[in-house]
């Protein structure tokens, strides 16, 4: 359970300003959120670039031995049969599908790691702190959970300063 | 906001020099190839105009494809594209050269447009080629050069000027003329380009046909002008222009060398595999030709266009930064030099083979290794820097004469502010 604070701004430019004042004062954002992806979010948040890719990288290096592996088993020891004239091991007969299972493998790899990591899916409950997040509000949320009441004032203070809209609390 | 390119003398003494060299380069090899219709020298000639008349073309039809598909942030860069689209002409004088060589039977780059080939009672008659004969003879290659050539000539000078007269007249009619113009041009430019690639490289090879054969040049075109353009973009910068442009339109430049590496490897295989399968020895010869013969180029055109840009721009930031992008597009761009390279010497190598076999008059037996037909000789390398001094000297030149920016063009805000 997490004692969130968060502030509602109006738009994404007033958004990106108060980041920049919360980073300014040393304040420690725990999220942020909002109805589209904000350009240049990244920059001022400061997040590191996903790794989504290099696991993408490694699902498709699986899909291409995957293919070329079974293919090959199957073609030269469990079931040699001759197609056309070609040799058992035939191999540009196999790149299509080892391309095939190559963007598979990376592609549902891809979204599955996506899904896990974060906690999307069928049956997932979302933790929507405030539903116009969902709609027109740009939301910078704190964690407020073991900080001293002087502290939590402190960052209340700054969301009434830097222009949000509204502020709310709520445990998650 | 206007940003004028200087052409600086240094620039041009540069281009100058290469062009000598590629003459000097052209010259030695008419005097010293040695083989029969001075054939390294006719290859090469076709080789490089044909190259850099098609990256001019994708120029245009690069150009085309943004006007027309609302695209944004291309516009702070778009005059490197329109300058490389005004090479047309020249490339139109180029392949002049080609056709008027048809006529006078100067070179023998194409075996149909060899005499009495089509007269069955000629000892040299072909059934095939004579089958051929209502697209490959003189008159078709001609007509088709001109007409094809100037049409595109014609559009990409009608879009420069809509271009120019936008930047001191401020009014979107210029701009919905461009697209128009982009309009008309793409249906007729992709037709048309498959059209010339058949006659100027394909027919080389006067028995073969592959249906994947325009694909797969205008593909090798593709990714030779975005190797041409990023590196002419990078070098802008380095000069201090072109300041107003991101990392991210870096990073899509990028991007298209990257995807369109991939895209001509996709049709490359498409037409390997499909000819492969079949197993038609009318079709194989094509390739087995150059397996046998010619294994350096034909294994070597898949690492340095496909392997070596697919794991080098795979990452992220190696599409970005300037240090890997000038290594790529410098061995890409080469590459594919060397791609067409492949398609037209090993098809003049069999037809100068068979004759030598053939007629049996006074030909002596060709070498299984030549110089300059199974690997470029130094020769063809200053030929090719020849041909990029005079690609560079026009583009440079055309570049010189408008602000490197359009000011009043209605994405250039858009593109200004652009963010991957």
């Amino acid at each position: 359970m997490k004692k969130v604070l968060f502030g509602l701004y109006n738009d994404d430019t007033e958004l990106l300003d108060a980041i920049k004042g919360a980073n300014d004062a040393g304040l420690d954002i725990m999220d942020v959120y909002t109805p589209f992806p904000v350009h240049g979010l990244d920059d001022v948040m400061g997040l590191s670039e996903s790794r989504l890719h290099q696991a993408g990288f490694i699902y498709g290096a699986l899909g291409t031995m995957t293919a070329l592996g079974v293919m090959t088993w199957v073609f030269t020891r469990d079931w040699p049969i001759i197609f056309g004239g070609k040799p058992y091991f035939s191999f540009p007969a196999f790149v299509p599908i080892t391309f095939e299972l190559t963007v598979l493998f990376a592609s549902v790899g891809m979204v599955l790691t996506f899904y896990i990591v974060c906690g999307l899916g069928p049956f997932a409950k979302a933790n929507v702190l405030h539903d116009r997040i969902t709609d027109d509000k740009f939301c910078i949320a704190f964690d407020t959970s073991n900080m001293s009441q002087v502290d939590v004032e402190k960052y209340a203070a700054f969301l009434d300063s830097s222009g949000a809209a509204e502020i709310h609390t709520k445990d998650i | 906001m206007e940003q004028q390119f200087t052409f600086t003398g240094r620039q041009k003494t540069l281009f100058l020099i290469l062009m000598v060299i590629g003459a000097v380069c052209l010259g030695l090899t008419y005097m010293t190839d040695g083989t029969p219709h001075h054939a390294r020298f006719w290859t090469n000639f076709l080789h490089n105009s044909v190259f850099f008349t098609g990256i001019s073309f994708i120029g245009l039809y690069w150009l085309a494809a943004h006007t027309l598909g609302y695209s944004g942030w291309h516009v702070g860069l778009k005059r490197v594209m329109e300058a490389m689209t005004l090479f047309l002409p020249i490339g139109l004088l180029l392949l002049l050269v080609i056709a008027a060589g048809v006529w006078g039977h100067w070179h023998h780059l194409y075996h149909w447009a060899e005499k009495g080939i089509t007269d069955p009672t000629q000892p040299n008659y072909d059934a095939l080629i004579a089958g051929k004969a209502a697209l490959l003879n003189p008159m078709t290659y001609t007509v088709v050069t001109i007409a094809v050539v100037l049409v595109w000539t014609a559009i990409a000078y009608k879009i420069r000027q809509l271009s120019l007269k936008e930047d001191t007249d401020r009014d979107v009619r210029y701009y919905k003329s461009m697209k128009l113009w982009a309009a008309i041009l793409l249906p007729i430019g992709a037709f048309s380009s498959a059209f010339c690639i058949w006659l100027w490289i394909m027919s080389i090879d006067s028995h073969w046909y592959s249906t994947m054969f325009a694909w797969y040049t205008s593909a090798s075109w593709l990714v030779s002008a975005m190797c041409i353009l990023t590196l002419i973009v990078l070098y802008l910068r380095g000069q201090g222009y072109l300041g107003h442009l991101n990392k991210h339109h870096i990073h899509d430049l990028g991007k298209y060398v990257f995807a369109f590496s991939i895209f001509w490897t996709y049709v490359w295989f498409s037409q390997f595999m499909l000819i492969w399968y079949a197993n038609v020895g009318e079709e194989t010869i094509y390739f087995r030709n150059r397996m046998d013969n010619f294994p350096v180029l034909f294994y070597g055109n898949i690492v340095i266009n496909f392997l070596l840009p697919f794991f080098v721009l795979m990452r992220n930031s190696t599409k970005w930064k300037t240090g890997s992008l000038v290594f790529i597009c410098v061995f890409v761009l080469f590459g594919h030099w060397i791609d067409f390279f492949q398609m037209i010497k090993p098809g003049i190598w069999e037809s100068l083979s068979h004759a030598a076999h053939g007629h049996g008059g006074g030909h002596a037996e060709m070498p299984a290794f030549m110089m300059g037909f199974h690997f470029p000789g130094l020769l063809e390398v200053g030929t090719f820097l020849g041909f990029l001094g005079l690609f560079l000297y026009f583009v440079f030149s055309r570049m010189a004469k408008a602000s490197l920016i359009p000011v009043n063009d209605p994405y250039l805000p858009e593109s200004l502010h652009y963010h991957g």
